[in-house]
């Protein structure tokens, strides 16, 4: 436990130098479902009751160690409100991976989730690892959306599912370390790509920008 | 001086109370926890605020204690009632005037819908001829008891039904306020303290025993007090009007609107010849503007409640609990004494204040605001100097905020036809107490706004209260005032009135974070705040909250982009050359102006200058959020960067102020105008900017500059600018703006970022000291090149002509020159 805590980079022998992988990951779902919370909660360990909306988007960065490799999360956590849906292109576009958020104490918020993976099977990487997350499990006694249901329909899609509680932390790191397992890491070995990444986007961006489809 | 201050009117107190703890930390259906109760009573506790009656003791401030303890702080002068009974006798008129002043002050109360029920000759205070009701507010703002574990309800002056339904279980019932007159009205008439001599409980027997009586209650008590002599002795008419209000039977009892038409009261009606005096009079200051001064001089309730003994701390471990269960269900915690009522007083020492203000002279009182005579003005003390000193000393300084708010009291009582001057003052500081009024004026709402407000739709559903209802309990939720019930309703309302009245527009999340701030200023005013909205949005968010508004976003961002590059060329092109867009941070920052980006107290001081400029105002303030950050920017790659906006660091909000009024003086207005400006607001003509596309706006690094603007700066501020002309000599020989100089579009390379390729006046261009560097082309010449490449090598304050040269040809001649003819 400890040796990954430390990351494989600082072995002293230096050689069995892990990798350091980076991938981009977009937070989606309807307004006040937890998004922001979530990613809250597994960047910094918080939690806010009274987490304010995110308007455009937010970007946070954390890094976790799965075996020999140091996995640095790029996140970029979206507006959930349906007028900013135009923005999401901008953001979904060369993410390598997604988590899907829907309450599980509000039917509504699950169909827009549905939505989404169905617009992320359309226009997003072909490779994208999609996760389903069922959010406010510590409202369990008011649920909505059966936890049966969403895995079903999660196993229908191919998509990783937990239910979570950003207000309990529970399944928080571990939805995000099974999206980490299943990303594939052999291809990006990037040491320094911060700002490579970070380009990656911002190109997309420009593209966007010249289709004139932000904001729409 | 002193005399006005020390005027008995002006003396307050505060009470305590605690309001009832939820029992665990529950959540509510939200998932939220359940608000705290002394945040209800605070917020519910503003209405009062708004009470203004010479019969009624006016309540200034509700401060919130620790573990749930509320203190109500209150207008407090004259001596109750109950102190005279038995030592005094009061005539007839007495006795009538302090009945009809009881029913003016109740009746007040009901039209509010507001229940006294805490009514008896304790809290009804005498002062010369004119009684005052205290602590009227106990019932309403622990929402009719249910916020407190201890009954509101005064025991002899209580009505049976109160007793019969169970205290805390009646409804709400102004009846009972009638009640408790008819017993205060027994006691005076009688002049008896009644039931002095019994324990509660025989007292509520006494009460209930009423119930009972076959003759009149009033006959009754007078029997049972052996004053039956006194009761045949009281006049028809008055008797009549006792034995009415102490009827059994609620339903009966007539209402204050009734008995106030009775004719015994028909001699206060009149006074000085008038009826009435429903017209406000101007007060130089108000008991509420005192309380702010007495508070900026030290003065500090909590600190004379302790020192009073009336708040107490005891040691965290004589409250523990003997067990709790793991469900978190608590047994066996001893009842705190200090949960039950106080019904303790403390009076407010003034004398700090006094001491303070000791030697403010009485013209100072009253300021002349229009003067036009040179010796009067002359002869004007001199005003209170706090210029240079920051705005937070200001804003805590007794004196100063005695004559701004002296000031702008009057200038705010004669409004509109104070408007210019209320924004001349408002440059120099906004007085926070009076903030919420001096931006309705800035902001030119019109005393109909409550009539409009009214006729908004509030409450239909609509598609969108789903997302309304999702931002609020989200909305500055660490503001006690928007964290209260009473503070979501009133947004709520006014989100849905805004959406229903501007149905060109949709509800953008941020709509929320943008009302917050008028909410605040105006909580017991929500149709001001509404019209504050409604005035702030077209003039500084204009087509904003469009369905479609990437167009009018768009346009924004790429002119602050523009502006970094006007102002700081260096930090432009590091933010190029990461990619780093402000599309990708800035988006809340122009959409809510900043409100949903800063807390509340900076968003005030921020908006105070915001709502003297104009809509391209938040671009500089963008400008400034930059160039605070400056130095961590330039160091980071992309990543860093977004971090940093992701979780804004602490922003110096004043310094924010300076810096933008900064760049906003010394930037030509075409350089941040937009195509999406509102109208109403500017007029427009063919030597302004006009059919940029968006497409070419995005392309363009630097801003462009109206020809306007460049005449302006040529005639008024000629060491202000450096015109280039980069068309060829020949032409530049023929005819060119006075005082420019030629640096022919063909004779530079731009391969490298020097700035020595432009040839002999490249020394110029290193050192163009702050002045606007205007670049002049034509059809023929590239007008994108040269200016990139000035702004690659970082030189600052880079526009192009709009139009180019041939613009200034008809506009004018004055400020062209022939080199040939010089030659």
């Amino acid at each position: 436990m400890a040796t990954n805590r430390t990351g494989t980079a600082q072995r002293p022998n230096g050689a069995t130098q892990g990798k350091i992988c980076q991938f981009k990951l977009v937070l989606l779902g309807e307004s006040a479902v937890g998004k922001s919370s979530l990613v809250l909660r597994f960047v910094k360990g918080q939690f806010h009751e009274y987490q304010e909306s995110t308007i455009g988007a937010a970007f946070l960065t954390q890094t976790i160690c799965l075996d020999d490799t140091t996995v640095k999360f790029e996140i970029w956590d979206t507006a959930g409100q349906e007028r900013y849906h135009s923005l999401a292109p901008m953001y979904y576009r060369g993410a390598q991976a997604a988590i899907v958020v829907y309450d599980i104490t509000n039917q509504d918020t699950f169909g827009r989730a549905k939505t989404w993976v169905k617009e992320l099977q359309r226009q997003a990487s072909p490779t994208i690892v999609i996760a389903l997350a069922g959010n406010k499990q510590d409202l369990a006694n008011k649920r909505m959306v059966e936890y049966e249901e969403a895995q079903t329909y999660a196993d229908e899609n191919g998509l990783l599912f937990m239910e979570t509680s950003a207000k309990t932390a529970m399944n928080v790191n571990d939805i995000f370390l099974a999206i980490a397992k299943k990303l594939p890491k052999n291809e990006q070995t990037t040491g320094q790509g911060g700002s490579a990444q970070g380009r990656r986007l911002a190109e997309g961006d420009a593209g966007a920008k010249t289709a004139g489809n932000c904001c729409k | 001086m002193i005399p006005l201050l020390k005027n008995p009117e002006m003396n307050f107190g505060a009470i305590t109370f605690f309001a009832r703890q939820h029992k665990e930390d529950m959540c509510g259906s939200n998932g939220l926890p359940l608000t705290p109760n002394s945040i209800i009573i605070y917020g519910r506790a503003q209405k009062l605020k708004s009470i203004n009656s010479p019969y009624l003791c006016q309540y200034l401030d509700i401060i919130r204690g620790k573990h749930e303890r509320t203190v109500v702080v209150c207008q407090y002068c004259g001596i109750p009632l109950l102190n005279y009974l038995e030592k005094e006798t009061f005539t007839l008129t007495d006795i009538k005037r302090i009945a009809y002043q009881i029913l003016q002050g109740l009746n007040i109360l009901h039209k509010r819908n507001i229940v006294h029920r805490n009514l008896s000759s304790e809290n009804v205070l005498l002062q010369g001829n004119v009684i005052k009701m205290f602590n009227y507010g106990l019932y309403y703002l622990t929402d009719n008891g249910k916020l407190v574990s201890f009954p509101v309800v005064q025991l002899l002056y209580a009505a049976p039904e109160i007793y019969l339904d169970g205290i805390h279980n009646s409804l709400p019932n102004p009846a009972v306020d009638i009640w408790a007159l008819g017993i205060i009205l027994a006691e005076l008439v009688l002049n008896k303290k009644l039931w002095n001599y019994l324990k509660v409980g025989q007292r509520i027997r006494k009460i209930l025993s009423l119930l009972q009586s076959n003759t009149s209650v009033f006959e009754r008590i007078a029997r049972e007090h052996n004053a039956y002599d006194e009761y045949t002795n009281v006049p028809d008419e008055l008797k009549e009007i006792i034995e009415s209000c102490l009827n059994i039977d609620p339903t009966k009892r007539p209402t204050c609107e009734d008995l106030l038409k009775k004719s015994i009261f028909n001699e206060f009606l009149i006074q000085n010849g008038y009826i009435n005096n429903d017209v406000k009079k101007f007060e130089t200051f108000a008991i509420s503007e005192l309380y702010h001064w007495w508070q900026l001089a030290g003065g500090d309730v909590l600190q004379e409640l302790k020192k009073q003994g009336l708040i107490r701390s005891s040691p965290p471990i004589l409250s523990l609990p003997h067990l709790v269960l793991i469900e978190g269900n608590i047994l066996g915690q001893e009842r705190n004494p200090a949960t039950l009522y106080d019904p303790r007083i403390v009076e407010m020492p003034l004398d700090a204040l006094y001491q303070r203000f000791e030697n403010i002279s009485f013209s100072a009182f009253y300021p002349l605001i229009q003067i036009k005579s040179k010796i009067i003005s002359q002869s004007e003390p001199q005003s209170y100097d706090a210029t240079g000193l920051p705005l937070i000393i200001k804003e805590r300084d007794p004196e100063y905020q005695f004559h701004r708010i002296i000031l702008f009291r009057r200038l705010l009582h004669g409004y509109p036809f104070t408007k210019d001057l209320i924004r001349k003052e408002a440059e120099k500081d906004i007085p926070p107490l009076l903030r919420g009024e001096i931006w309705a004026a800035l902001l030119d709402v019109k005393s109909d706004y409550k009539y409009r407000y009214m006729k908004l739709d509030k409450y239909t559903l609509t598609p969108t209260d789903r997302q309304i209802e999702v931002d609020i309990p989200r909305c500055h939720q660490y503001n006690e005032l928007l964290s209260s019930s009473e503070g979501h309703k009133k947004l709520k309302r006014i989100l849905k009135a805004w959406v229903f009245k501007n149905s060109h527009y949709v509800y953008w999340q941020g709509l929320d974070s943008l009302t917050a701030p008028f909410l605040y200023l105006n909580f017991n005013d929500e149709a001001k705040a509404f019209a504050c909205l409604s005035a702030f949005v077209p003039k500084f968010l204009h087509k904003f909250f469009l369905k479609d508004n990437s167009a009018v976003i768009e346009e924004y961002l790429a002119k602050f982009s523009q502006l970094i590059a006007f102002h700081d060329p260096v930090l432009a092109n590091h933010l190029y050359e990461i990619n780093f867009y402000p599309q990708l941070f800035a988006i809340p920052w122009f959409l809510t102006l900043f409100s949903h980006v800063f807390p509340l107290h900076k968003i005030l001081h921020l908006w105070d200058k915001v709502l003297l400029g104009n809509s391209s105002f938040s671009l500089h303030i963008g400008l400034s959020v930059l160039t605070q950050l400056r130095e961590r920017l330039l160091s980071s790659g992309f990543n860093e960067c977004i971090l940093l906006f992701s979780d804004l660091p602490e922003v110096d909000i004043e310094k924010c102020v300076t810096l933008s009024t900064e760049t906003f003086k010394v930037t030509p207005i075409s350089i941040t105008e937009r195509e999406h400006e509102n109208d109403e607001f500017r007029t427009k003509d063919e030597y302004d900017i006009s059919g940029v596309t968006l497409h070419d706006l995005k392309q363009e690094r630097y801003p462009r500059i109206s020809a306007r603007d460049v005449i302006e700066l040529i005639r008024t501020n000629p060491d202000k600018i450096l015109v280039i002309d980069i068309r060829n000599l020949i032409q530049y020989n023929r005819c060119s703006v006075i005082n420019s100089i030629s640096i022919p579009f063909s004779s530079i390379s731009f391969t490298e970022n020097k700035i020595e390729n432009v040839g002999n006046n490249s020394t110029q261009l290193e050192s163009t000291k702050d002045k606007v560097v205007v670049v002049i082309g034509d059809e023929e010449t590239d007008l994108e090149l040269f200016p990139t490449f000035l702004l690659r090598c970082n030189v600052k304050k880079v526009c192009v002509l709009h139009g180019g040269f041939n613009v200034l040809l008809p506009v004018s001649p004055t400020v062209l020159v022939s080199q040939n003819n010089i030659g």
